[in-house]
């Protein structure tokens, strides 16, 4: 009964909630959370043009290794985040600019 | 032989004849809530007489006497406990974050009661037969170290914080060497549901997967260990250190929430038992294919699977109270330099045995044709 | 029946979870409802047959990168800078320009018209399945196509892994601190 554009249509939703937490929020923590809403809506679409479209399970593949990738980014991008509220005591986005040319 | 809960309860006339003229989608809906409901109140049963049996059986090693007011031997003290828990005053801290301080709890109990979607309590009367079983339970279970992470920071208190901790990075340490000694036994059966694993074992113990070769005898004892550090217990129990941290994460927990946590304790070593009863056991299987394919077969099946859990949950709570409890740095010392590379190698080891001696076990190799 | 009821649930769960993950001040709240709508969308995946993913997001999501962030937020205090005395006006440069208005009005639309014939003129030749019935399990399958067809990301994505692994452990391994005496040394030189 729900075909392939319920499936688009939440996709969309989770992308734009994703684009507006990073560009709302000022903590570092709070824009990654964006981002994992940005990936998963990638493999929500994945997986369903799989299943309504190809017929295959290549669509799935696709959507494993955005796990596996979110998962290593989410390792990766914590470690930095503490790390610099070590040095730096905050992880406000806008004054993190040692790096600013 | 029935695959669903639904066509276990079709066997019977009786129950052909109350349904009929009813949508069979109707029937099967009101079935799986029914059973739901059915099992939920089992494993509340079985996590409140945990409670009893911890007590009688630490009290018998202690060479007291424990529990022996309400009913016969103390057996209905649970009934007693309950009572008191849910008349309770439900205390709820100040500067405590509300929202979380209510979900933890939930949280915990959710995560334990849907791993018993999947678990097979005898050929068919399991809720969902589903084909990445083992997978789902191990999946679903990794709920309760978020739900104990949550209670111990929304307590608003130095003792909950650490317990909480404590037990985070304990259950997602843990969590590598217990799923590790599982795949071993995946290799082995060659699928992830519980019904594969179940098929190549039988009921006596030369077909048991612990003596299908030394890789999972070794693996057996890993997962062992590390599924009690997974439920908290001691010697593991550090999130809890009643001598270090007052009680751990809940410690700002009264009434039934502090229940519920316990609940979700019992339960989960209740699930600790039954998996490791199912995987390196036999599981529910009947030796010498008495009573196949009938009705009563199912029904010892069943009093098979409970033996055999209840007898590890024994040893459960005898390790509790004989073993001296852990240093924070022992306990990662022994997940990260013993019990992951033995876990690797036993991983290893089974799929070299897998080429090697065409998946024959050793009472095979030795005594096969 | 029981698939428009899971699809219902788990759609409800996944929109209203991200959203409240948008509004909400708390982050560690923001963080429990991230990990509603990971589960809701694990949901989805199961109304979509695909039920290895479906758990593997639930064992990645909800037992590792959920409680990542949640170690996060705890160890770095998780106070969230949302200013409300900031009005868009002094965030963005043009805002409140008609002229800056009209052309990007004309940019959306343009951007839009070109992307709906290109999809259009792309998908045009894809038949698109009104409903699928039939599910099957697909975890053999899926085992068979990563080790032939998909075996070089596979083999990479262990490589990625490892890689993160290390760097991970690397970043926020606490480094030695210099002892005071040596900086008060620097400073009489």
């Amino acid at each position: 009964m729900f075909g392939l554009e319920w499936y688009l249509g939440i996709s969309l939703v989770l992308f734009f909630v994703g684009i507006a937490v990073i560009l709302s929020r000022k903590n570092i923590v709070a824009i990654l959370l964006g981002v994992e809403l940005i990936l998963n809506s990638a493999a929500l679409n994945f997986v369903a043009y799989s299943r309504f479209v190809t017929q295959n399970l290549d669509g799935h593949i696709f959507s494993l290794f955005i796990i596996v990738i979110a998962a290593a980014e989410a390792a990766v991008g914590l470690a930095i985040v503490i790390r610099y509220f070590q040095i730096n005591n905050t992880i406000h986005v806008d004054e993190a600019k040692e790096l600013r040319g | 032989m029935t695959n669903t809960i639904a066509e276990f309860f079709y066997q019977f006339e009786g129950f052909k004849s109350l349904v009929e003229g009813m949508n069979p989608v109707t029937v099967s809906v009101l079935i799986i809530i029914a059973a739901g409901a059915l099992v939920t109140v089992f494993m509340a049963t079985v996590g409140g007489f945990g409670t009893i049996a911890e007590r009688k059986i630490s009290a018998d090693l202690q060479a007291r006497i424990g529990p022996n007011r309400v009913g016969p031997y103390g057996a209905f003290q649970l009934i007693a406990d309950g009572i008191k828990m849910i008349s309770k005053e439900d205390i709820f801290p100040r500067d405590a974050d509300k929202f979380l301080f209510y979900l933890a709890p939930f949280i915990c109990v959710f995560g334990v009661v849907s791993t018993f979607a999947v678990f097979p309590f005898g050929s068919g009367i399991a809720l969902s037969q589903m084909n990445i079983g083992v997978f789902y339970l191990l999946a679903i279970s990794s709920l309760v170290g978020v739900g104990i992470f949550l209670g111990g920071y929304a307590s608003n208190s130095k003792w909950s914080m650490l317990g909480g901790m404590r037990g985070a990075s304990q259950i997602i340490s843990y969590e590598i060497p217990v799923t590790l000694s599982i795949m071993s036994i995946i290799v082995l059966a060659g699928g992830l549901s519980f019904e594969s694993v179940l098929a190549s074992q039988s009921g006596l113990p030369h077909n048991w997967y612990i003596f299908h070769n030394p890789f999972t005898f070794i693996g057996f004892f890993v997962f062992f260990v590390g599924g009690l550090a997974e439920t908290n217990r001691a010697p593991f129990d550090l999130p809890e250190a009643e001598s270090e941290l007052v009680s751990g994460y809940h410690t700002e927990y009264t009434g039934i929430r502090f229940g519920l946590f316990a609940l979700a304790e019992y339960m989960e070593i209740f699930i600790l038992c039954g998996v490791a009863a199912t995987l390196f056991l036999g599981g529910y299987n009947l030796p010498l294919g008495v009573l196949k394919g009938t009705v009563p077969e199912q029904f010892l099946q069943f009093g098979t699977i409970l033996i055999k859990t209840l007898a590890l949950y024994y040893v459960v709570i005898w390790v509790r109270w004989t073993f001296p409890r852990l240093r924070v740095d022992q306990l990662m010392t022994i997940c990260w330099k013993y019990l992951t590379p033995m876990a690797i190698f036993n991983l290893v080891g089974c799929a070299v045995w897998m080429v090697a001696f065409d998946g024959k076990s050793m009472f095979d190799l030795f005594f096969g044709h | 029946m029981f698939l428009n009821l899971l699809f219902l649930t788990s759609a409800l769960l996944t929109v209203g979870c991200s959203v409240a993950v948008l509004a909400v001040k708390n982050l560690m709240h923001a963080c429990v409802f991230l990990l509603g709508a990971l589960i809701g969308i694990a949901g989805l995946y199961a109304t979509l047959g695909a039920d290895f993913v479906a758990v593997t997001q639930i064992m990645v999501y909800v037992g590792g990168v959920v409680i990542l962030m949640l170690f996060a937020v705890m160890l770095t205090g998780g106070k969230d800078h949302v200013s409300k005395t900031q009005k868009l006006k002094s965030l963005i440069p043009a805002m409140g320009n008609k002229t800056s208005y009209l052309i990007g009005c004309l940019t959306a639309l343009v951007f839009f018209l070109t992307q709906g014939y290109l999809v259009s003129k792309l998908l045009g030749s894809i038949e698109v399945q009104k409903q699928v019935d039939t599910f099957s399990p697909t975890v053999q399958e899926l085992g068979e196509l990563l080790i032939t067809n998909h075996v070089l990301p596979f083999e990479l994505s262990s490589v990625l892994l490892l890689g993160a692994l290390v760097g991970a452990a690397i970043i926020a391994r606490p480094r030695k601190a210099r002892p005071q005496y040596e900086e008060e040394a620097e400073e009489h030189h």
